[in-house]
């Protein structure tokens, strides 16, 4: 999950915007956004996985 | 009496700006079907180096990755709607569908994890390398990109 959510926050940085700052901080927050939600939903289906 | 002889209204030819906007549109749709076919490629044209070689190293490193862990590469006779749907999410990959056919020699194993997580990472590097064609044909189009 965390090479997926890596790879795919740096393609967004890149192809979302222009300037290398802008980029770094678009892909810091979408990998950010990529695990919360995924271990959010990993929590949340928890207590139906038995 | 003779009507006298007048010139007649030639239809008028397309202008220099709209000849000009529809070769514009054409490169850029050639652009955007390069990007398909070879990862990276739409952006290369444009002298995109940078975001290029992203393409080109994200969508090569998921496929790598989903080949590697034998993930499922739908072909198109599949069983059900699904089957067709993961097709064309990794025909989205271009030419490199066809090299991730050639790294599975064994075929896909979805018994593990690991094959059912292959399987998600080669439909990501196709819908992914089909947001990045879709990219550059909207910026070889002149939008702003």
């Amino acid at each position: 999950m965390l090479l997926f959510a890596l790879i795919i926050s740096l393609a967004f940085g890149t192809l979302g915007r222009r300037r290398p700052a802008e980029r770094l901080k678009y892909a810091a927050w979408s990998f950010f956004l990529f695990l919360l939600v995924g271990i959010t939903i990993g929590w949340l289906m928890y207590p139906f996985s038995r | 009496m003779q009507e006298p002889i007048t010139e007649q209204p030639q239809p008028e030819t397309q202008s220099a700006p709209s000849r000009n906007s529809e070769g514009r549109e054409l490169l850029a749709l050639l652009i955007g079907v390069a990007g398909w076919a070879v990862p990276g490629l739409g952006h290369a044209l444009q002298k995109m180096w940078g975001r290029a070689l992203a393409v080109f190293l994200a969508v090569g490193a998921l496929v790598t990755l989903g080949a590697g862990m034998r993930g499922n590469l739908f072909t198109s006779r599949g069983d059900d709607a699904f089957a067709t749907l993961g097709y064309f999410a990794d025909l989205g990959s271009g030419s490199f569908y066809a090299l991730a056919r050639t790294f599975e020699s064994d075929g896909p194993d979805v018994s593990h994890s690991t094959g059912d997580y292959g399987t998600r990472f080669l439909a990501t590097a196709g819908v992914l390398n089909l947001l990045a064609a879709l990219h550059a044909y909207e910026a070889a189009r002149g939008r702003k990109a």
